[in-house]
């Protein structure tokens, strides 16, 4: 559609140039008659005053000023084009036999005077056509030159469309990709929080268990030194609870405090086993009250991994919650979570995968896991693996699924070992 | 009868907060029992004393408001003392309308639950006064023939000894005698004291 505009627009432009030197383009029909008609009437004009001008001038002075005709001719092809100027050729022609060649006045010729009278007429032709030709030959190469201003600038103008749009187009992306990127870190902290949230009953049951252990002795310890005869034997051991609980406390604060922490991502050398084995203390309480036995299989020889820390226990901690809570409607056989890991010497890759006998997911659920939002429980926001997913591509590895309805889940996924070393 | 030292019964999964609590119970006293779980409780034997439960809310397996539950049901009165992590107010309520004595959220100071445990082994030894009173009382009713039993309806309902006779159709006479044996089995010291037994009882039997 837009070619055929300026195929149009071209073919007008090029009307224009050639037909009306006033250019006045795309006139109408009427328009286009009335300059033409103008244009024979000034030919017809600039004739008349040569005719004039030679008779005029031949009365004084005797001589044919007849070559004025040439000079009409000249100036209408040239001025006013091809069709004026052989009328002016015509024109002149006839009232040079008239005027001019004897017998005056008088349309006949005497045979001697005719090569006289048809160099005459053959000079104003080739002069009306040669100069027609020059004409032509100009007003081609100006449309030509035209023609090739009008593409340089459409293309110049598409280019800097095309320019424009892949700017905008990149501008765009960027912003889309800084975008997804604050959701992304948006989205890993609210989860990790959500997935703290979830946790919160358990963890407060964590952290007051051994407080309460911690006060309990402690009253007791104080009880039995407050007697009229104290008893040391059991203030030392109330006191040495207390010192158990209190120490039990301070690990599960730790290990919170490590799991809510806002941080940016560092990477950092990652022991992943010792990873794992923190990150199955926090689930302990829920995997004891979900009667989850947790089974674990670390591989000694397994080198660190490059990567963040927080991030990959996140991930863990997912992939072992899902685990459990698949479980939890399984009562028809002991319900077992299973941690592996181990180390591909060939790859140099670190692989951990973490097995339940859970529920299962089939087969349309199973290729949906990991869409955002999709989620098989009644609470969660399902974007537990989503993220999961994106932190291990974010390190460079995979993490995947296979998994059976009724036999449970295996999710597996590669962390690429730290350079340089062999473990 | 000489009643037994009062008895605390400790049920929590957490080894030493389990320990900590019979060690405090002890150094006042007290003579304690620990269970780790609801199961362990059910099964142990208890002795025929006044005591009370300190019970851990949640806990694997069973958990405290379901052994409340199963106490209630098997007609087992004994006051509970609820320990829990973090008390959400439904819970509370819930464990509040079956009769739990207090609810206390850890960790608990020593001396709250040593006052809580001291009132609930006070009500237990009340409740258990009580209870065997009732029992006696009701020895004693029981141990009235079918007519004995008529004329004491008759007698708490204010009847006379003349219409009583009319309307079990014998003599004035034979009543008395009836009653007489009445007063006596129950151990009435008066009509008054006889009209206040029977309530008691009614009362118990209505409950």
């Amino acid at each position: 559609m837009r070619a055929g505009d300026k195929q149009v627009r071209t073919t007008q432009r090029m009307k224009g140039t050639f037909i009306s030197p006033d250019g006045s383009s795309g006139s109408r029909l009427g328009a286009r008659i009335t300059g033409a008609l103008l244009r024979y009437i000034a030919a017809i004009a600039i004739v008349a005053a040569a005719l004039w001008l030679s008779l005029a001038l031949q009365a004084p002075f005797g001589n044919p000023f007849w070559f004025l005709f040439a000079l009409a001719v000249i100036s209408s092809t040239w001025l006013l084009g091809k069709g004026p100027g052989w009328a002016a050729v015509a024109l002149s022609s006839a009232m040079g036999l008239y005027f001019f060649v004897p017998p005056y006045r008088g349309w006949t010729i005497n045979l001697r005077d005719l090569p006289f009278f048809a160099t005459f007429v053959s000079c104003q032709v080739i002069t009306s056509w040669l100069i027609s030709w020059r004409g032509d030959w100009e007003a081609a190469l100006r449309h030509a030159r035209d023609e090739l201003e009008v593409r340089v600038e459409e293309r110049t103008a598409e280019l800097k469309a095309a320019n424009d749009a892949l700017l905008y187009r990149i501008s765009e992306q960027k912003r889309a990709e800084e975008a997804l990127q604050a959701a992304r870190a948006e989205l890993a902290r609210v989860a990790r929080i959500t997935t703290v949230g979830e946790l919160t009953a358990s963890i407060a049951h964590e952290v007051n268990q051994p407080l309460a252990a911690v006060v309990a002795n402690a009253d007791a310890c104080v009880a039995w030194l407050a007697l009229p005869a104290p008893n040391l034997e059991e203030a030392r051991a109330a006191a040495n609870r207390a010192v158990e609980g209190a120490t039990r406390a301070s690990g599960v604060i730790a290990r919170i405090r490590s799991l809510i922490h806002k941080a940016e991502p560092q990477r950092g050398p990652v022991q992943l086993n010792q990873l794992i084995d923190e990150t199955i203390a926090i689930v302990s309480g829920q995997a004891s009250r979900s009667q989850v036995a947790v089974h674990l299989e670390l591989a000694p020889d397994l080198p660190e991994v490059p990567g963040d820390r927080i991030q990959l226990q996140q991930v863990i901690l997912n992939l072992a919650v899902n685990g459990i809570e698949a479980m939890a409607p399984v009562s028809s056989r002991p319900r077992r979570l299973s941690i592996r890991s181990s180390f591909d010497r060939d790859r140099r890759e670190v692989h951990v995968l973490v097995q339940d006998n859970g529920v299962g997911v089939g087969g349309d659920a199973m290729t949906r896991v990991f869409e955002p939002f999709f989620t098989t429980r009644t609470q969660g926001i399902g974007m537990g693996l989503p993220i999961s997913r994106s932190i291990i591509e974010a390190h460079g590895g995979r993490l995947w699924v296979q998994s059976e309805v009724d036999r449970g889940s295996v999710f597996q996924f590669t962390l690429p070992a730290a350079e340089g070393r062999t473990a | 009868m000489k009643e037994q030292d009062p008895t605390v019964f400790i049920v929590d999964d957490d080894r030493e907060v389990r320990l900590g609590l019979e060690s405090l119970i002890r150094s006042v006293g007290l003579r304690a029992a620990i269970f780790a779980s609801a199961d362990e409780f059910m099964a142990a034997p208890r002795p025929d004393a006044p005591a009370c439960l300190i019970l851990d809310v949640r806990m694997p397996g069973q958990s405290g408001l379901d052994l409340q539950r199963e106490l209630r049901g098997a007609g087992i009165h004994i006051p509970i003392v609820f320990l829990t992590g973090h008390g959400d107010i439904p819970m509370t309520v819930r464990a509040m309308k079956e009769g739990a004595m207090e609810f206390l959220t850890k960790p608990v100071r020593g001396q709250d639950l040593l006052d809580a445990v001291q009132k609930a082994i006070a009500r237990d030894r009340t409740a258990r006064q009580k209870r065997a009173e009732l029992s006696e009382l009701r020895a004693r009713f029981d141990s009235l023939t079918p007519r004995e039993t008529e004329v004491l309806n008759l007698v708490v309902a204010g009847l006379l000894n003349k219409q009583i006779a009319d309307e079990l159709g014998t003599s004035e006479l034979t009543i008395k005698t009836h009653r007489a044996h009445v007063m006596e089995k129950t151990r009435a010291d008066s009509l008054a004291h006889l009209v206040r037994m029977t309530e008691t009882l009614k009362r118990s039997t209505a409950r």
